[in-house]
């Protein structure tokens, strides 16, 4: 068996003349699998099943109950046409129609009469092309990966050496990094005073690994000393700071370089006091940039927690207190309020951390294992992924006892997801819904005014609603609950795109 | 009456429709298909009705299908008839129908022919 038939890809013709897609399929059945629509309705209902199966779409433009440019429309909402070729063929051979038809994203357009050989050769291209374009897209995706986690592992590597020559702990520096990272994620949360992206909070964090640099030019006999430092060796070991910024402004080729320039601020910054009571430049308050001071809350949070020559591990909870109740010098009362609020997420954090950290290295051979392997590249790895929601979201919808649906203002169309056949025979695409006999002898128009006017008194703010009804069901009347969310576009004055939601019997 | 015949006598161009559809046999399976699609009779009855939205999509069916077989002749008239279809009934309409049912009739009566032949 060769190994074409052991794989065929799927094509999905939508024309509304048999004879149209019986000669098509007559060309095509021997490669492909041949999914067929009669019109655009249905072509939308088959693409909703088999999304993820369908490899291209020849589709025709006029066909009853919804014609080729509502089937595009809708592929763009739904954002199938990112990744599922379309081929439109049509005997339609107006300028206007066919710029209409590549303005929403078709991959090619063929006049009637075609000649097969041609259609042919045009299918297998744009799906060649298509393929092509994916793989790239996986390709890149692996390397901006595999860029990223050279770079990290450079820093983690040079942070290491400094850290072993200071006799510190390894996990410093893994402590600095996820306290940096927790405390940043949660001050977005609590303020937009310092406009940080998650961008920003990723390259801070990388950069906390480099705070103590400075260190490899202080005496040894200084850094490990077990007793108290005298005056003298003290202003020495302060000198860390500003010897470690200045390493970093001597990377002249990099001067511009976000994360060279935020570990510069970190490096001389990171003994600053809120009230102005730090070294080496005795800044005060917001003069002391962000990162510097959020690195500088975590490095003493992990000096306290850990044990050093002079001194034993506090407790978690003693760390926090002795921080909160002013022992470790002032913060920012922002980042105090953040502390507060993440403790908990903190201790736990750093338990599995310390459990595992003999285990690191091991998984993380096992990440290169996996990630080596170019069957299962990081973007595929995704895909595994959505593909795992999917199959949970299938799973739990199909014992929950609720009808999902989700509904699109323009066309006005409304598609039913998990309807339990013996429920009622509603098909799974229903157009304009308000006028919908079917879906009025169930609800009647009373009912579906009144979720509809429910769904307009909502807000980008408020977008849930709820609403509850009688419906007529097979002769039964049953009470039931719509719970709606609506759905808004990211422009700068929102505009409602639809609702997602579910039906249940009222509890 | 072979398949050549048949494109004669219809109005075809039956060396069009092999170089594009590639072999006699292929062509003849849907030549006879023709007299089963329902779009003439949609036609029909959809201008009975005058409900003009659906006459216009009727006729462009088979102005498709003939396009796709080389039926010259009733591609033509309904082409025009398509056209005057278009944003609904309008007297040209009115004139170029009697040209496509006659073309029709002469195309079904030709593939008629070859079916008798065949058997």
């Amino acid at each position: 068996m060769s190994k074409k038939q052991e794989y065929k890809q799927t094509i999905l013709i939508a024309d509304d003349s048999e004879m149209n897609r019986a000669i098509l399929t007559d060309m095509l059945e021997d490669e492909y699998i041949i999914l067929e629509a009669v019109d655009g309705l249905e072509a939308v209902s088959i693409l909703q099943k088999h999304e993820n199966e369908i490899s291209a779409v020849l589709l025709d433009i006029v066909m009853p109950n919804m014609d080729g440019f509502g089937v595009l429309k809708i592929m763009n909402q739904q954002r199938w046409i990112e990744d599922i070729p379309v081929i439109m063929i049509s005997s339609e051979s107006g300028a206007t129609q066919i710029e209409r038809a590549y303005a929403l994203g078709i991959a090619d357009f063929i006049n009637r009469p075609f000649n097969m050989a041609i259609v042919h050769r045009r299918l297998v291209n744009t799906m060649v092309l298509y393929a092509k374009q994916k793989k790239l897209a996986a390709l890149v995706a692996e390397q901006v990966y595999e860029n990223e986690k050279q770079s990290a592992m450079m820093i983690d590597i040079l942070s290491h050496i400094v850290e072993f020559r200071n006799g510190e702990s390894a996990l410093h520096v893994v402590h600095v990094h996820t306290l940096t990272e927790l405390m940043l994620s949660h001050l977005i949360q609590l303020t937009d005073r310092y406009s940080l992206t998650q961008a920003d909070i990723s390259m801070i964090s990388r950069a906390s690994a480099l705070h103590d640099i400075g260190k490899i030019s202080i005496p040894s006999e200084i850094l490990n000393k077990p007793g108290k430092l005298t005056f003298e060796e003290f202003a020495t070991m302060k000198t860390h700071t500003t010897i470690g910024a200045e390493m970093l402004e001597e990377l002249t080729a990099y001067q511009n370089e976000p994360l060279v320039k935020t570990a510069h601020d970190i490096c001389r910054w990171h003994h600053e006091r809120f009230d102005g009571h730090g070294y080496p430049d005795g800044l005060k308050g917001d003069e002391i940039p962000i990162s510097a001071q959020i690195v500088a809350l975590a490095d003493v949070y992990d000096a306290l927690t850990s044990e050093r020559v002079y001194k034993k591990a506090y407790s978690h909870e003693v760390a926090v207190h002795m921080i909160l109740n002013g022992e470790c010098g002032t913060f920012n009362p922002l980042l105090m309020q953040c502390l507060k609020a993440i403790a908990d997420v903190i201790e736990e954090e750093f338990k599995n951390k310390t459990s595992t950290s003999n285990a690191q290295p091991q998984i993380k051979r096992t990440d290169d294992a996996v990630l080596g392997d170019y069957e299962l590249p990081a973007s595929g790895n995704t895909l595994q992924l959505m593909e795992h929601e999917r199959m949970k979201y299938a799973f739990f919808s199909s014992r929950s006892n609720a009808v999902h649906f989700e509904y699109t203002f323009s066309p006005s169309m409304l598609m039913l997801r998990d309807w339990l056949d013996e429920r009622s025979d509603l098909p799974e695409i229903i157009l304009n819904p308000l006028e919908d006999e079917a879906l009025l002898s169930i609800l009647g128009k009373e009912a579906l005014t009144g979720l509809a006017d429910a769904l307009k008194a909502t807000t980008p703010e408020q977008p849930l609603a709820e609403y509850d009804c009688m419906a007529h069901l097979k002769g039964k009347t049953l009470h039931i609950q719509f719970i709606c969310q609506t759905t808004w576009s990211s422009e700068e004055t929102p505009q409602c795109t639809g609702a997602l939601g579910k039906a249940m019997p009222y509890r | 009456m072979c398949l050549k015949e048949c494109y004669i006598a219809l109005g075809g161009d039956y060396d069009d429709v092999i170089s594009r559809l590639r072999t006699e046999k292929l062509v003849q399976k849907f030549v006879l298909k023709f007299l089963n699609d329902p779009s003439y009779d949609n036609l029909c009855k959809a201008l009975d009705e005058e409900n003009y939205e659906e006459a216009f999509r009727a006729s462009h069916t088979i102005k498709g299908v003939c396009q796709n077989l080389s039926f010259t002749k009733l591609y033509h008239s309904s082409h025009a008839l398509t056209e005057a279809l278009r944003s609904g009934w309008t007297p040209e309409a009115a004139q170029i129908l009697p040209q496509v049912k006659a073309d029709y009739q002469q195309t079904a009566d030709a593939i008629h022919a070859l079916q008798e032949t065949i058997g």
